[in-house]
C-alpha cells in the first residue's frame, strides 16, 4: 500500500540529515498561512488598505462603512471558510487512505459527498416541483441546500455504519461505498433531466464548491465542528498508527476493529459532511495533501501527520483560493477546478514516479 | 512461572464449516510447539483460531487458567502477539519504530513510551540480531530482514505466547536456523510459550518440544521421539516413493 516514498525526493531536498526537521517544517507552514490569509483578505476587485483590514477585523467601526462590509461579510468568511476547508479534508483524506490502505483513497470515497449532493439535489428541484423558484428565497434556499446536504451525507453514512457491523473485510466497505455513490449519481442525474434550467444551474453552482456562500453566522456552526472532527482525529492517531500494519496486527495489539473503523469513519463523515454542506464538494485537496505531508516529514505516523496536513491543506487552499480570484481575471472561477488543476497533475506525477502505487491491494 | 495451556473441544473452520473437529490439547509447560501437516488442512486456520482472529465455531482455548475466546482485544494483547504470513508494507518509518508498534498495548493515548517500554525495544532488538537495521527505513528491508523486525515486534510485545505462521517461510538458510534458535531460546530463557506452523519438519523434529501433527482431519501431538519412532510421518504421504530416514530425521526421495 503505502508506496515507496523515499524515492520521491521532492526538490531533491529530502534525505537530508539526521536533524529533525519537522519544527522548520511547521514554522515555514504556519508563516506560510498567515502571508496567503493576508493575501487572501487583500486581494479583489476592491482594493483596501492593508491597515484597514486590520482595524476592521479588530473590530474598528471607524473605518469606510463600505470596505468593512467587503470584509466582515465577504473576504473574511470566506478565508475562514478555505482555512477550516483545507484542514478538515486533508485529515479525511488521510484517515481513509489509512483506513483503506489505499493511496487513492480521499474524503469522498465513502459517497458521503454523493448523500450530500443528492440532499441538495432533491431540495433545489425538488423546490420547482412545490413552485418555488431558488432565487426567490435566497437565504431561505442557502440553509436549505446546507440543512438538505446534512441529511443526504448523514443518511449514507448511518446506511455504511449498519453495513459495516456485518461486513469482516475492510475493502468490502470500500466498494460498498463507491457503489452507494454510483447509484446515488444516477438517482442525481434522473433528477437533474426531470428538472428546469434555473434548477439545474443552481444544483451545477453547487457541485463546484464555493467557499464565499459560507456566511459570518454559518461559520459560528461549521467552525467549532470541524475543530471537534480534527481533535477527535489526533486522539486517534495512536489507533490510526496501529491500522498502517495491518487490521490483523492492529488487532492482534489490542485495537477494537470495529469500534476503530466507526469512530474513523464518523469523524471522517462529519469532516467532510459539514464542510460539503457548507461549500459543496471541493477535490482532490484530501487526496493529495496526505500524500504531500508524507513526502516532506518522511514519516507514516500520524501524530506527525495530522498537524502537517492541516497546515499543509490550509496553504494549499488559500492559495487556490487566492488564484480563483487574481486581479486579472474579470470574474471569480469555481474552486473546485482551481483544486483539480493543481491536484491532477500531482496525482499523476506521484503514479509516474512511483509503480508501487498500481500494487494496490 | 510456567504457562499452562488447554485446548478442550475446539472445532475451528470458517463460516461454519468446519475443518478440524473437537480438539483437545493439553500442554502444562513452557513449550516450543510446532504445527506440522500439508497445505490446506488447517494449520493456519487452527493458529488464527487460538490467536482470536478468527472465532471457534465452538470450544475453548484456556491459556495459564483464562479462556482467551472471552477476553477482549486489549486483554488479549497483553497475553498473545503474532507474527503472520500476512505482508507489511509501510514506508516512513524507522525499524526501531516499527520494533516499537509492539507497545502499543502498553503505552497511553498518543504511544509515548516511557523507560520500561524502550528497555523491552531494545531488549527485543538485541535478541532479534537486528541492532544493524534500526536506523534503516522498513521499507528498505529485505523480506527476510522484515521477518526477523515483525519477530522483535512481537517479542517488544511481551507476551506469554507468540504465535507464528511459518515464520521462517523468506529466510535463506542462516536466517532460518538463527530464527527457530531465538524461538528456542525465548521458550527456555524467557518463559514463554511459542506455537508455530511450518513445513521444515526436519528442523521441527531437532529443535521442538512437542509437535501437533494434523493428518485424516485428526490433529495429535506428538514428543520429535514419538513422531520418529510410531513412524507417523510416513502416513501423511500416500506414495511410497518418499520414505523417512528414522536415523538421520531426513525425508528420502526414491
Amino acid at each position: 500500500m503505502y508506496f515507496n516514498l523515499k524515492k520521491l525526493h521532492l526538490f531533491g531536498l529530502m534525505k537530508s540529515t539526521i536533524f529533525n526537521k519537522i519544527p522548520y517544517l511547521a514554522l515555514f507552514l504556519i508563516s506560510g498561512a498567515v502571508l496567503f490569509f493576508g493575501m487572501d483578505l487583500f486581494l479583489g476587485s476592491v482594493t483596501i488598505p492593508f491597515k484597514s483590514i486590520i482595524n476592521i477585523i479588530l473590530g474598528d467601526v471607524n473605518e469606510k462603512e463600505s470596505w468593512r462590509i467587503i470584509i466582515l461579510e465577504a473576504r473574511f468568511p470566506k478565508t475562514i471558510a478555505a482555512l477550516l476547508c483545507g484542514a478538515a479534508l486533508s485529515v479525511s483524506g488521510l484517515q481513509m487512505q489509512t483506513l483503506f490502505r489505499n493511496p487513492l483513497a480521499g474524503p469522498y470515497i465513502l459517497g458521503i459527498s454523493s448523500g450530500a449532493g443528492l440532499g441538495v439535489a432533491i431540495f433545489i428541484m425538488g423546490l420547482s416541483f412545490i413552485g418555488i423558484s431558488t432565487s426567490d428565497l435566497s437565504i431561505a434556499t442557502n440553509s436549505g441546500i446546507v440543512i438538505s446536504s446534512i441529511l443526504g451525507s448523514f443518511t449514507v453514512l448511518a446506511i455504511l455504519l449498519a453495513l459495516i457491523n456485518r461486513i469482516k473485510d475492510i475493502m468490502t466497505i470500500l466498494i460498498l461505498g463507491v457503489m452507494i455513490g454510483s447509484i446515488i449519481t444516477a438517482i442525481i442525474g434522473i433528477i437533474q433531466y426531470f428538472s428546469q434550467d434555473v434548477q439545474l444551474k443552481s444544483f451545477i453552482m453547487w457541485t463546484m464548491g464555493d467557499l464565499s456562500a459560507v456566511t459570518s453566522n454559518e461559520l459560528l456552526i461549521l467552525t467549532p465542528i470541524v475543530f471537534v472532527g480534527l481533535i477527535g482525529s489526533f486522539i486517534i492517531s495512536k489507533n490510526l498508527n496501529a491500522y498502517l500494519l495491518g487490521e490483523e496486527y492492529a488487532k492482534s495489539l489490542g485495537v477494537n476493529l470495529k469500534r476503530a473503523r466507526i469512530i474513523i469513519i464518523l469523524i471522517t463523515s462529519i469532516l467532510t459532511g459539514s464542510i460539503t454542506a457548507y461549500c459543496g464538494p471541493i477535490g482532490f485537496i484530501g487526496i493529495v495533501i496526505p500524500h504531500l505531508a508524507r513526502m516532506l516529514s518522511n514519516s507514516s505516523d500520524h501524530r506527525i501527520l495530522i498537524p502537517l496536513s492541516i497546515l499543509l491543506g490550509i496553504n494549499v487552499l488559500l492559495i487556490a483560493d487566492i488564484i480563483s480570484q487574481l486581479p486579472v481575471l474579470e470574474q471569480t472561477l469555481p474552486i473546485n477546478s482551481i483544486t483539480s488543476l493543481i491536484g491532477i497533475p500531482f496525482i499523476i506525477w506521484i503514479i509516474l514516479k512511483n509503480k508501487k502505487i498500481t500494487n494496490l491491494n | 512461572m510456567s504457562n499452562t495451556l488447554k485446548i478442550a473441544a475446539l472445532t475451528i473452520g470458517y463460516n461454519k464449516k468446519s475443518i478440524l473437529t473437537n480438539i483437545d490439547i493439553i500442554s502444562q509447560k513452557n513449550q516450543l510447539i510446532s504445527v506440522f501437516g500439508r497445505n490446506g488442512k488447517g494449520k493456519s486456520t487452527l493458529l488464527k483460531t487460538l490467536s482470536g482472529m478468527l472465532p471457534a465455531i465452538t470450544g475453548h482455548f484456556i491459556f495459564n487458567g483464562v479462556d482467551v475466546f472471552n477476553l477482549s482485544e486489549k486483554e488479549k494483547s497483553k497475553l498473545i502477539s503474532i507474527v503472520s504470513t500476512t505482508k507489511t508494507d509501510i514506508a516512513g518509518i524507522k525499524v526501531s519504530d516499527f520494533v516499537a508498534f509492539g507497545r502499543y498495548p502498553y503505552t497511553n493515548w498518543l504511544g509515548i513510551n516511557k523507560k520500561e517500554d524502550d528497555a523491552e525495544i531494545n531488549n527485543a532488538i538485541y535478541l532479534c540480531n537486528i541492532e544493524n537495521l534500526c536506523n534503516k527505513d522498513y521499507s528498505e528491508l529485505s523480506d527476510g530482514e522484515k521477518q526477523k523486525v515483525n519477530i522483535a515486534r512481537a517479542i517488544a510485545q511481551n507476551t506469554p505466547l507468540i504465535i507464528l505462521d511459518e515464520p521462517t517461510v523468506h529466510l535463506d538458510l542462516i536466517n532460518n536456523i538463527e530464527v527457530l534458535k531465538l524461538l528456542k531460546k525465548l521458550v527456555e530463557n524467557h518463559a514463554k510459550t511459542i506455537i508455530f506452523s511450518t513445513h521444515q519438519i526436519e528442523y521441527a523434529l531437532q529443535i521442538c518440544d512437542e509437535i501437533w501433527l494434523i493428518n485424516n482431519d485428526i490433529i495429535a501431538t506428538y514428543s520429535p521421539v514419538e513422531l520418529i519412532n510410531k513412524e507417523k510421518l510416513k502416513e501423511l504421504f500416500d506414495d511410497d516413493t518418499i520414505s523417512f530416514d528414522k536415523v538421520t530425521g531426513t525425508f528420502k526421495i526414491r
